[in-house]
């Protein structure tokens, strides 16, 4: 991905020989990376079936330990961190929009909001960990499904603001220019991909 | 956009494709970290070979300790790691990157018209990623191999050896890899054809690998996730698939299977390919069929993502859901069915020139419709009840991995061998080194059929020891070391054509694919310049479909048969 959009710099074109290199080889990439989050989904698919699984295999969930009926997840603090990783979605959008308008210093206040909006996600995902009540990730199939999942979502959010890091730091270097963005395409694409795993998740978790 | 010929736009990119990337020097940018699909393809090819006769001493030894019902060869515990480390080498690290990556990186983009993959840099990566995995996986001997089958289910896994872990890491790593060679063959199909080259002017071969890699990095994925869980199990002691702990062994086999079973077409669809280049070839004939076999090919890969559990009709699961199932699989039998009587129409009334390749289309054509067909009665519920953990079940998927796929590689080897390094193999010994093999697979393989139906279970070290299970099991390895001799002779004539061949030139089967119209060895950038494709390349007897191409001196085809002199002569 980093690799990607680092030899995409060097395409920045001028010159109708060059554009052309650069509109075809920019639609393999956005193809190939699509096809990516397509491989990515399949992955998250893969363990909300197991959740779905495990689930339905024992009678009662939260499952019972001990004689003792785990409590349910805090659904009120998920809900609002789930609105701090939504609008850093819109954030995500907006920077986007404005790199199209040229809105250069637009698009770094957005940019930078999208990366605090996605630590902050972080952060409260941390806090909930910390406080969880149901027996920690090695204690029972319900640790399990859901430290693995929102763990492994946390880990692509963390991905995320690396990689909209790096693509900040390339604007700063001039990779990109007003008609030349696919990093920032694919940093964007990403985002949402993530947001929109989350919508799942946190139905399954905190809503079923 | 410019008209080139009736109906022949060139696109936009194409136009600009008049530049030439010079070819690299240094002998690490050219042969150990190249870019080239070409120099990967037959790195794939090298890699593979080695673990083949690795997993194939291994498959020797079970053999051999088979000879006698109380054989002493290796000790219980060494023989479940030896059939565990053969299976698990032979799907991933053999079959799967011989098909795809070896031939699927040397001959695809050559048969498109294409310089190169659409991410070079992305092939180098997967292609690495090959051999580190095959060493970690290799090296779980040293702390104690997986020993659980190929298939490595839990509860069994969980207790398993230390090496369960490299293993884990291992199939890992060779799935990342196989997800990166899947994104990247299809955005090369659907970006970087030729122009004027439709999806149904493309040659089957692509049309095998354009079905191929959606298999790869969808089914790919959920082996990923199954093997990491399996590993945070072991590690972290994390409860997935431990019955005491709520989880459930059978979570794993719905996984395991939801990728295994799509992974056995990312095995055959491929050779498919090969065996519809081959056959028109051989024949003198344009294909029999040419869209239902290029379609087919997209049914089974669809069909095959709703069949895994009829691996698990004895796992226990709801009796309603074994019918779909069941049906489902059966089901795939036509699209199967109309490519082997395609090929059969193909074969029919052509003028078949016997040599290596065509020898090894036709025995595929016997024996993979032999191994298909015992995998109706593993389909059927009732049936399956009685073979399910049998050498049945061994014989069946042997016929369609060894009788399929591995006889399909033999072809394409000898195939595109000439294409490859620009030199021919000794026919002769070729012609002999295929009755080898095919006697030997066949006596290796029927009997275990019958054995199995007589109720000799799979992964036991030892049997009853009754005179028909003694000597069908000595017949069977007899005929496996027939079948290595065979594989020894393999190496002893790739060796001889390198050193002694005589020069193959650009065509010698006369073939009409765009890959034989250049040079053998073809040359860095493949095509000079890139040249338009009137029509499907199979129509012998009309002329090349080809315009703009700089064919290489000789590259013409060979004269058309006549009724009187049905076998063409060079």
């Amino acid at each position: 991905m980093a690799v990607s959009v680092a030899e995409h710099g060097h395409d920045v074109g001028h010159g109708a020989h060059d554009e052309i290199i650069y509109q075809e080889t920019r639609d393999m990439r956005l193809m190939g990376f699509v096809l990516f989050l397509f491989s990515d989904v399949v992955l998250f698919s893969s363990y909300i079936f197991a959740y779905i699984y495990l689930r339905n295999s024992i009678p009662s969930w939260p499952p019972i330990v001990d004689g003792h009926q785990l409590p349910r997840l805090d659904t009120a603090f998920a809900a609002f961190n789930s609105v701090v990783l939504f609008g850093s979605g819109v954030t995500m959008h907006w920077a986007l929009e404005h790199w199209k308008h040229g809105n250069r210093g637009r698009f770094d206040l957005f940019m930078w909001l999208t990366i605090v909006l996605g630590l902050g996600f972080l952060g409260g995902q941390s806090y909930e960990y910390a406080h969880a009540q149901i027996g920690g990730w090695s204690g029972n199939t319900f640790g399990a499904s859901f430290f693995t999942l929102t763990g492994m979502h946390g880990l692509h959010v963390f991905l995320g603001v690396c990689f909209l890091f790096v693509l900040w730091l390339q604007t700063k270097k001039n990779v990109y220019d007003q008609h030349h963005f696919f990093g920032l395409t694919a940093g964007t694409l990403y985002w949402h991909f993530v947001d929109v795993i989350w919508v799942v998740l946190f139905f399954l978790f905190y809503l079923w | 956009m410019a008209t080139i010929a009736p109906g022949v736009q060139t696109g936009p990119y194409h136009a600009v494709l008049d530049h030439i990337h010079p070819e690299p020097t240094s002998f690490i940018r050219k042969y150990i970290f190249s870019i080239d699909a070409k120099v990967i393809g037959i790195q794939y090819m090298i890699t593979g070979a080695i673990f083949f006769m690795i997993a194939g001493m291994l498959a020797e030894i079970i053999r051999t300790q088979l000879l006698s019902p109380d054989g002493a060869i290796v000790s219980p515990a060494t023989y479940n790691s030896i059939y565990s480390m053969h299976g698990s080498a032979m799907v991933w690290f053999v079959v799967i990157p011989l098909l795809t990556g070896a031939f699927g990186n040397f001959v695809m983009p050559l048969q498109i018209g294409a310089r190169d993959v659409a991410f070079p840099w992305l092939n180098l990566v997967a292609f690495w990623m090959f051999p580190i995995a095959g060493v970690i996986l290799f090296s779980s001997f040293l702390i104690g191999a997986p020993d659980a089958g190929w298939t490595e289910y839990p509860p069994i896994s969980l207790q398993g050896p230390p090496g369960t872990n490299l293993w884990c890491i291992a199939v890992f790593l060779i799935g990342v890899s196989s997800t990166m060679t899947g994104i990247n063959f299809l955005v090369t199909i659907y970006k970087m054809r030729a122009p004027g080259m439709t999806f149904t002017r493309m040659p089957l071969f692509v049309w095998a690998q354009f079905a191929t890699a959606p298999l790869s990095f969808i089914a790919t994925t959920a082996l990923g996730a199954a093997l990491a869980a399996l590993f945070i199990e072991r590690v972290f002691n994390v409860p997935f698939y431990d019955p005491h702990r709520g989880g459930s062994p059978v979570l794993w086999q719905h996984m395991f299977w939801f990728y295994s079973h799509p992974a056995v077409y990312i095995m055959i669809i491929p050779g498919f390919g090969m065996i519809s280049e081959i056959l028109p070839t051989f024949t003198r004939k344009p294909i029999f069929g040419y869209k239902m076999i290029a379609f087919s090919s997209v049914a089974i890969a669809l069909l095959s993502f709703s069949v895994w559990a009829h691996h698990m009709f004895t796992s226990g699961m709801v009796p309603w859901l074994q019918l779909p199932f069941m049906i489902i699989t059966m089901v795939i039998a036509i699209p199967t069915g109309i490519k082997i009587f395609s090929w059969m129409a193909t074969l029919w009334g052509g003028a078949i020139n016997w040599k290596t390749p065509a020898l090894y289309a036709t025995g595929f054509l016997i024996t993979f419709t032999y191994g298909g067909l015992t995998g109706f009665f593993l389909a059927a519920v009732p049936a399956d009840y009685h073979e399910h953990g049998t050498y049945f079940v061994v014989a069946h998927f042997h016929y369609v991995l060894y009788g399929g796929s591995i006889m399909s590689l033999f072809a394409g080897l000898y195939y595109w061998w000439p294409k490859i390094t620009g030199r021919m193999y000794n026919e002769t010994l070729g012609q002999i080194q295929f009755w080898l093999t095919f006697i030997g697979f066949n006596g290796t393989f029927t009997p275990l059929h019958w054995l199995g139906l007589l109720g000799m279970p799979r992964r036991v070290p030892n049997y009853d020891p009754s005179w028909t299970f003694i000597f069908w099991n000595r017949f069977a390895s007899i005929s496996s070391y027939v079948m290595t001799l065979g594989a020894l002779l393999l190496v002893y004539i790739l060796i001889d054509s390198l050193r002694n061949g005589k020069k193959a030139g650009p065509n010698p089967w006369g073939a009409r694919t765009l890959e034989w119209m250049i040079s053998s060895p073809p040359p860095y950038y493949n095509y000079k310049k890139i040249p338009a494709v009137l029509a499907a390349p199979y129509d012998f007897g009309n002329p090349l479909p080809y315009i703009g191409l700089e064919a290489a001196p000789g590259a013409v085809e060979a004269t058309p048969t006549s009724a009187s002199h049905p076998v063409p002569t060079y």
